[in-house]
């Protein structure tokens, strides 16, 4: 060995290497790392001694500090908060913050009564954003979401009756229970951040985020989003039952809407707005962009797949998995963090040719492409 | 993406448990090794296994309780025990093969993990090919060779990344190597040298599996009547030989000890064939003779040359020096109308062509001496009257013939009256030494089955035949088949010595069957038939007559040298990726040490992920794999153009780490 074991400044490797699912990669870190190591590490570090290696080490605390510190901090706190309420889910709300931070919409599909609502509730309160909620039916009308102009008589003109839409968070619950038509409404809103009523385009607040939930297609009484309307969405997560641990403390816990109701906002609007720039400075090497590509690529010529992945998708693909990193207190993207994501991103794109799941076609499409 | 495989610090990769796909192709795969060897072995013991391999079927898919190993134990100990009770040996091919097909599916009685699995596979591979030192014909080379597939399916589901439900993704890649193999095997096949006995001739497989025997006594050429198995392929010059003339020779038998003929001193006994007189025109033609593990070559009646490695006997017998373990191919010329010393008979030859053991059969030596008597001691007539005793003497001609008693001649002419050709033969025979004309047997076959698609004779064991050859002053050795003038319907028909042969008679499939034939005689012919002298002169084309075993070696060398030089050629015109930098040149290198401990990893397997997995099965080494890992993140994924010196650094610190695993 070039120099002896564990010269290494542990503070440093903890976060960078720490992975998607932080929690179990912190105890393998800390069941293979030797405690008396660490202290040899400090002592070195503390005489003053810097191995050649150790510049090389990207510490977490190498950040620019206007970045890091306050929103960061709240960051953590907001997704310790969402995760008090959702026991158990702790990927898909993690999925979902790294939604929001890349600036897109998030669609939340499962049976019902598994959380989709909770977790937008637990979200709009932790965020501290406008929130609105449109229960979607199938008699329901594109002014309704967006809103109409009535006649004004006194002034003598129509004037504008702002529908939901106006609002920073946005909850569409039961999307596939409206006709594709009042779907359509949202279109607009989700892609250019504004609404065109009566030839008069209406700017929306930012942040906007859109929490659609649906339940799964096979149920009664749904008409399943339009593919154009599917791309619009940056991620698809699905919440699935409780594990046995979590149910049990679901059923001996607090009633889940008091807890939403007692909840406090952890970030501001003006935080949310920063984390995203933040998520935008993310490094992405030419080796992952490489690897990006060669995924969009191999979702293009699968035999299985009638239609690959568009650039949109490419585009998200990247901003999700920049702030997967971002997440992971990193400040550059890792394979892991495309891998991560890519499912929650592609599975909801991709069109099979055959019988096979959009899940299995995206894990298999993972499978195929080699990492450097 | 989670690593498939963790690997707790510290402990080695257990086995891995057996999946439901896996498991039951295995079975398939056993299945299939106990069809190609039911043939062959004992059908009450392949249904034994069979429903032994059954029963661990549906234990496993009910999850019943196991078979204990007590009584696996007892089963292992039980099979050969068994096998060697009903051969009497446990040495030998056919003992030999029942005996692995128990232990086979014993093998799968107990295989739960994938180590099992891969080992059975193997071992049923290697027993399925066995089955072709039984049969080496087309029909079975190719079945053996698509039973190969559930095997290979087996071990391709055995690898990661096939879905429970993949039956037939499985079958695919065997397939594809098997057809790939082809060439391989193909050039295998031409180039390398050959011995000259197979490495397999163990005692055990001898004469009593097929063809005609050098000895006859009643009842023993009743098995092989009833056997369609192709005992011989002619194909002649010009016209084939009337179906009247087609008597193939074989064996001639002097020697009678009152039940059984043999060939007797007579024809053991050196000296040069004797003269023959060739009245009408030879017939010139070529045989492929199939495995007979005897030493007769066959020849239309009567071979006038001998083949190459082979000796004529004094009565115009063909003798191989060696068995015919393998099939042989020789050419032969032959006169259907000739006399056989005529002149004269030599007095020992004489002795021995009317000795007859004394105290057997008195009825019948009274019946020849009263022909004798009658006739005047002419031997035409006396012929003559013996072929109207068995033309009106109520005789008939059955397979199932009723058995003899010691004096077996009396039995059959004047009680049972009832056989086939060898009853008629040896009867015929003992009355005309009886009456004093010198008389012996002769076997071979007659008859035969002519391809009219591609113009040869086709002869089965069916086939089979015994006659007499009686010695007329003036006229020699004249062929006399008594069995004709019983059943003459018969022999004039389909030509088979009334054998079961009602499939050779004018159905619409025939042409079909014959073109089936012709492929069955090119393998034979070409395949079974390529031996060492074929593949000595396998080079004649580029001037070498005799291409020796370093020759066909250097031939296999330059082959598989171009093909390797073509292979890589073709690989290098195909467009490739990026090429590799530093950096993944030493990190590929560091990929190769773990992989050398078991450490490999998958494609599309992460880099971090990677190397947390390989730090938590290397625990004395997780540090230092920490900074090769972070620093290779770092460099690989953090910068955008990482600065030549630390690419050096991470390089020289690739080459010196060492990774090593300690186990508990």
């Amino acid at each position: 060995m070039p120099f002896p074991e564990g010269m290494q400044p542990d503070r440093t490797l903890q976060p960078m290497l720490s992975a998607c699912d932080g929690e179990s990669v912190r105890r393998d870190w800390a069941r293979i790392r030797p405690s008396a190591t660490c202290g040899i590490v400090h002592f070195l570090r503390e005489s003053g001694f810097r191995h050649p290696m150790d510049q090389s080490v990207v510490t977490a605390t190498e950040m620019p500090a206007p970045e890091r510190g306050a929103p960061r901090h709240r960051l953590d706190a907001a997704l310790a908060q969402v995760n008090d309420v959702l026991v158990g889910k702790n990927l898909a709300v993690r999925m979902a913050f790294a939604c929001l931070l890349a600036g897109g919409h998030l669609l939340v599909e499962d049976v019902p009564g598994v959380g989709k609502t909770t977790l937008a509730h637990a979200l709009a309160a932790t965020l501290g954003l406008s929130f609105r909620r449109i229960q979607f039916t199938s008699d329901l009308l594109p002014s309704d979401i967006v809103g109409v102009s009535v006649f004004d008589r006194e002034s003598d003109s129509f004037r504008f009756q702002p529908g939901p839409i106006f609002a920073q968070l946005l909850l569409a619950d039961e999307i596939n229970r409206a006709t594709p038509k009042t779907q359509s409404a949202l279109l607009e809103a989700m892609a250019e951040g504004q609404v065109t009523v009566d030839g008069a385009s209406r700017a929306l607040q930012q942040p906007f985020f859109v929490i659609a939930t649906q339940n799964p297609l096979d149920m009664a009484g749904t008409y399943p989003l339009p593919d154009s309307q599917l791309d619009r969405f940056m991620l698809r997560i699905a919440l699935d039952y409780p594990n046995a641990e979590a149910e049990r403390r679901l059923l001996t816990g607090e009633d889940r809407s008091r807890m939403v109701g007692r909840l406090s906002a952890c970030l501001t609007g003006a935080d949310i707005q920063a984390l995203r720039l933040q998520v935008r400075a993310v490094t992405a090497s030419p080796a992952l962009l490489d690897y990006v590509q060669a995924l969009l690529a191999a979702s293009r010529r699968h035999h299985e797949i009638r239609t690959g992945l568009s650039p949109r998708a490419g585009l998200s693909l990247l901003a999700c998995a920049r702030a997967w990193a971002l997440l992971g207190d990193r400040d550059f993207v890792l394979p892991e963090d495309v891998q991560a994501v890519f499912t929650g991103v592609a599975g909801h794109r991709l069109i099979p040719s055959r019988s096979a799941t959009r899940e299995a076609l995206a894990q298999a499409l993972l499978e195929s492409v080699a990492v450097e | 993406m989670k690593p498939r495989v963790e690997t707790p610090p510290g402990t080695r990769v257990v086995a891995s448990a057996l999946g439901a796909l896996p498991f039951n192709l295995l079975c398939a795969s056993v299945l299939c090794v106990l069809a190609a060897h039911a043939p062959h072995l004992p059908a009450w013991y392949t249904a034994a296994l069979a429903g032994l391999l059954a029963a661990r079927w549906w234990q496993r898919r009910g999850r019943h309780r196991r078979v204990s190993g007590w009584l696996r134990l007892m089963m292992l100990v039980a099979i050969p025990v068994v096998v060697t009770l009903v051969y009497g040996t446990p040495l030998g091919q056919q003992p030999g093969a029942a005996i692995v097909c128990g232990l086979l599916v014993l093998k799968v009685l107990e295989s739960e993990s994938t180590r099992d699995a891969r080992m059975a596979v193997g071992f049923a591979c290697f027993i399925l090919m066995s089955a072709l030192l039984f049969d080496q014909s087309l029909g079975s080379t190719i079945l053996v060779g698509a039973m190969l597939l559930p095997a290979l399916a087996t071990l391709r589901a055995l690898e990661p990344g096939l879905p429970e439900r993949g039956w037939l993704r499985a079958f695919r890649p065997g397939a594809v190597m098997l057809a790939a193999s082809l060439p391989a095997a193909l050039l295998g096949f031409l180039l390398i040298p050959r011995l000259d006995t197979p490495l397999w001739g163990s005692p055990g497989n001898g004469a009593a599996s097929t063809g005609i025997s050098d000895r006859m006594a009643p009842g023993d050429l009743q098995h092989l009547l009833t056997d369609n198995a192709v005992a011989m392929r002619i194909g002649f010059d010009g016209a084939p030989p009337r179906a009247a003339e087609r008597y193939f020779r074989g064996a001639v038998l002097w020697d009678f000890d009152g039940r059984s003929w043999f060939p007797g001193v007579a024809a053991t006994r050196r000296r040069s064939p004797v003269p023959v007189r060739i009245l009408g025109p030879t017939v010139q033609y070529d045989v492929t003779l199939l495995p007979s593990h005897q030493h007769w070559l066959f020849a239309l009646d009567v071979p006038i040359d001998e083949p190459d490695a082979a000796q004529m006997g004094p009565d115009h017998t063909l003798w191989s020096i060696q068995p015919i373990n393998q099939s042989v191919h020789y050419r032969v010329a032959s006169a259907t109308q000739y006399r056989l010393a005529p002149e004269e008979l030599p007095r020992a030859v004489r002795a021995a062509a009317l000795a007859l053991p004394d105290g057997f059969d008195p009825r019948a030596r009274a019946l020849a001496a009263a022909w004798r008597a009658h006739s005047g001691g002419n031997g035409a007539a006396i012929v003559r009257d013996a072929l109207e005793l068995f033309h009106d003497g109520g005789f008939a001609y059955d397979l199932e013939a009723p058995p003899l008693g010691r004096n077996s001649i009396d039995d059959f002419l004047f009680d049972t009256k009832t056989g086939f050709c060898e009853h008629y033969a040896s009867a015929f025979t003992f009355l005309m030494r009886a009456a004093g004309v010198p008389a012996r047997v002769v076997i071979g076959y007659q008859g035969g089955y002519w391809n009219d698609f591609a113009h040869y004779l086709l002869i089965r064991q069916s086939n089979a035949h015994a006659w007499s050859e009686v010695w007329l002053p003036g006229r020699g050795w004249v062929r006399v088949d008594p069995t004709a003038a019983v059943s003459r319907v018969v022999l004039a028909g389909t030509g088979a010595a009334g054998a079961d042969v009602a499939g050779d008679g004018g159905n619409w499939w025939l042409p079909w069957q014959d073109r089936l034939d012709v492929i069955n005689r090119w393998w034979g012919q070409t395949v079974m038939g390529f031996d060492t002298i074929t593949q000595a002169r396998l080079f004649r084309p580029f001037g070498i007559d005799h291409a020796s075993a370093q020759i066909l070696g250097i031939a296999l060398a330059v082959v598989v040298f171009l093909a390797l030089g073509a292979g890589a050629l073709l690989a290098s015109l195909r467009p490739r990726g990026k090429p590799l930098d530093a950096l993944a040149r030493a990190q590929l290198r560091l990929q190769r040490r773990l992989a050398r401990l078991g450490l490999v990893r998958g494609s599309s397997e992460g880099p971090r992920d990677f190397y947390l997995r390989t730090a938590a099965a290397l625990p004395g080494q997780a540090l230092a794999l920490q900074e090769l890992a972070s620093e290779y993140l770092a460099l690989r994924y953090r910068c955008c153009e990482p600065p030549p010196e630390r690419i050096r650094v991470f390089v020289r610190r690739v080459r010196q780490f060492r990774p090593r695993r300690v186990v508990k």
